[in-house]
């Protein structure tokens, strides 16, 4: 054997693992978008039906309600997300034993699985016996006893602080990150040159955090796009289909009406959404770039 | 301009004590230099008279106004970063009218100054570029500008030259010294190169450990150090430092006797700076030894002469030749300026040091 196809050889095992664990499902989901399959006449997807299935997601009350439940549930979570996240950041930068100690602290919510927030929201907030609907009950009387998770506006309210509640610390500490990277001395020659606290953190911190910040924004845009666990185990998609997110659907779609091959053209639909959310971000980034180091 | 006091000042981090407690007053127009080596707590004053860094105990003055409780923007100062602080996202425009715009000055009255101060700088071409687009020395002069536009009482300078290389550090020296002269702020300025001190100050403070050890203009402290360490610090190559004693009117040591004008005592340190030495050709000459080394440095050559445990430099001309190991003979150059220091103590002995016989 020659030594220069050495590592060519040495490549293929991770190369088949690729293609059988990521490439091959791709594939495969992709070509049973274009078939007809419904999994509880067939065994085997059937036949072509050529865009059909993206057809009828175009003109499916179900799908378009996804969207706008899931559209809804992005802007807020991610928001929020990172306005508490650069603010705590802010507040936790500085070097102290309370600091140290808060930012342990921080890791817990996003230690926890997503399943296991949802379900213990469910129960904080159930009118009954509820840890959270008690508390609010006992500062705002006029709240005692009301059905938040019956409600479509409370419940995808509570939709999103519990995924906020789930992520804002880890992005805190991107933002963490990011801040450290930033020269201390442009801060402290804003203040010589006499800026309010305020005016150092919008007219000098937040501009050289523009990178971070579009890397958080978009990684948090990423896994919102993808909310499920939570969905499943806090509202289960509702009252009604009130907080139905896209992957929810997907989900329901595929494997309660086993509608595999309109289950496959949607989650292509997801994917190809995520695509370019993806390259606007790298393409803002690359620019982002250029300016820095031009 | 204003002058600057700093009255029984102390800064402690925690335990740490950085600067114990002094005072010094800086005077209305004058360039001070705070000069020592890394870490002796020079960036550490300098940030207590910014108002960057709380003081521990003691009072800070400027222009007679206890300032220990304004913040940096009520103190009308101005400082230089040793890494400029530009903001990397304004161009160098916006850079220098930041501090205008922060104090409210009208637009029309803000680009007409921004333009004055770039031309002064000789910015004026780059007005419109990001500091990643500009080379170090063109970064220094935005950081320049931006603290001059604003014509604040003080001046505050960390090192600004450091991050340079060395033909733009000569440079920008001058430059310096030529916008101090014109525009007479007091300045207080930060360094560890005793070259830069020399050339640009007024006065010099030499820090050790926190504490001034000598304060006084550049010109006495080169002649007259008040201590081991200034001595050993200022100059370059270093003052000669030799271990010995003082017998009958004559400091003894390895293969060196130069008569002094100081009664006979042990443990004292002679010192004499390498130009202050000739290379001469007599077999009793006060300094003895063989050639250890010659460098060429272009305009001369430094030789260093050892004897017993001490070697010994001169400045000797630069087409000085000699074997490596032959003897070799210093004598103080007639009337320069021999001095004598406390083994112990570090200690200066004898204001009235003694004068060097002539060879
Ligand atoms: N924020 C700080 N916390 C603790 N120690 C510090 C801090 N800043 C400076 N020091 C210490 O104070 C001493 C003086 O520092 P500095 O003033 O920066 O020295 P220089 O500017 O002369 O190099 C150093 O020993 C340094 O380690
Ligand atoms: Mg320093």
């Amino acid at each position: 054997m020659k030594d220069r196809l050495l590592p060519y050889w040495l490549l293929i095992p991770a190369f088949v693992i690729v293609l059988a664990t990521t490439i091959y499902p791709l594939a495969y989901s992709f070509v049973t978008s274009f078939r007809e399959w419904d999994l509880t006449k067939q065994r085997r997807p059937g036949g072509f039906v050529g865009v059909d299935n993206y057809l009828h997601a175009a003109s499916e009350s179900g799908f378009q309600n996804s969207l706008w439940v899931t559209t809804i549930f992005v802007v807020t979570s991610v928001a929020l997300t990172l306005v508490i996240a650069m603010s705590l950041a802010l507040l936790l930068r500085r070097k102290g034993r309370m600091h140290t100690f808060t930012r342990i602290i921080l890791i817990l919510p996003f230690a926890m699985s997503p399943a296991l927030i949802g379900v213990s929201y469910r129960f904080m907030f159930n009118p009954e016996f509820g840890v959270l609907a008690k508390g609010i009950g006992a500062v705002f009387p006029s709240l005692e006893g009301t059905p938040w998770l019956a409600d479509p506006d409370l419940a995808m309210a509570i939709l999103v602080l519990t995924d906020v509640w789930h992520w804002a610390p880890y992005m805190t500490f991107m933002c963490l990150g990011g801040l450290a990277s930033i020269p201390r001395e442009t801060e402290e020659a804003a203040r010589v040159d006499g800026a309010s606290n305020l005016r150092i953190v919008f007219g000098i911190i937040l501009p050289q955090m523009k990178g971070v910040l579009l890397v958080t924004a978009v990684l948090k845009t990423i896994f919102a796009l993808k909310m499920f666990d939570q969905v499943v185990t806090l509202t289960g998609g509702g009252p009604g289909v009130s907080t139905e997110t896209l992957a929810f659907f997907v989900f329901n779609v595929g494997f309660k009406w086993y509608d595999m091959g309109y289950a496959s053209a949607l989650a292509w639909i997801l994917t190809a959404i995520m695509m370019v959310i993806s390259i606007w971000y790298v393409r803002m980034l690359l620019s982002e770039r250029k300016m820095a180091t031009a | 301009m204003a002058e600057i006091r700093l009255v029984d000042i102390e800064k402690k981090y925690g335990n740490f004590l950085a600067v114990p407690k002094q005072s010094l007053t800086i005077v209305d127009g004058e360039f001070l230099v705070l000069l020592g080596p890394s870490g002796c707590g020079k960036t550490t004053t300098m940030r207590m008279i910014a108002g960057l860094e709380d003081i521990t105990s003691g009072d800070i003055l400027i222009g007679g106004d206890r300032v220990n409780d304004k913040p940096p923007k009520d103190r009308d100062i101005a400082m230089v970063f040793q890494n400029y602080g530009l903001y990397p996202h304004m161009t160098v425009r916006q850079n220098i009218e930041y501090p205008l715009k922060l104090r409210g000055m009208a637009k029309a009255d803000r680009a007409a100054r921004v333009q004055e101060t770039a031309e002064k700088v000789e910015l004026d071409a780059l007005l419109d570029r990001r500091p990643s687009e500009l080379s170090g020395g063109q970064r220094q002069r935005v950081a320049l500008a931006r603290a001059i536009v604003r014509k604040p009482r003080i001046f505050l300078m960390d090192e600004p030259l450091s991050n340079l290389d060395a033909k733009l550090r000569v440079t920008m020296r001058a430059e310096l010294k030529h916008l101090h002269h014109e525009l007479g702020v007091t300045t207080v300025y930060v360094t560890h190169d005793q070259m830069e001190a020399m050339t640009l100050a007024s006065r010099v403070a030499v820090m050790r450990e926190g504490r001034i050890v000598q304060l006084d203009t550049p010109k006495r402290i080169y002649s007259e150090p008040a201590d081991l360490f200034v001595a050993g610090f200022i100059g370059s190559p270093s003052m000669n430092l030799i271990e010995g004693a003082i017998r009958g009117g004559v400091f003894t040591a390895q293969g060196v006797s130069l008569p002094v004008t100081v009664s006979d005592r042990d443990d004292v340190v002679l010192g004499v700076r390498p130009e202050d030495l000739e290379i001469i050709q007599r077999d009793e000459a006060p300094i003895q030894g063989r050639l250890y080394a010659l460098e060429l440095t272009g305009d001369s050559t430094l030789v260093t002469l050892r004897t017993g445990k001490a070697s010994v430099c001169a400045r000797g001309p630069a087409d000085f030749e000699a074997e490596i190991n032959a003897p070799c003979h210093f004598a103080p150059k007639p009337g320069v300026r021999i001095h004598l220091f406390d083994r112990t103590s570090g200690q200066r002995i004898d204001g009235d040091a003694a004068q060097g016989t002539a060879a």
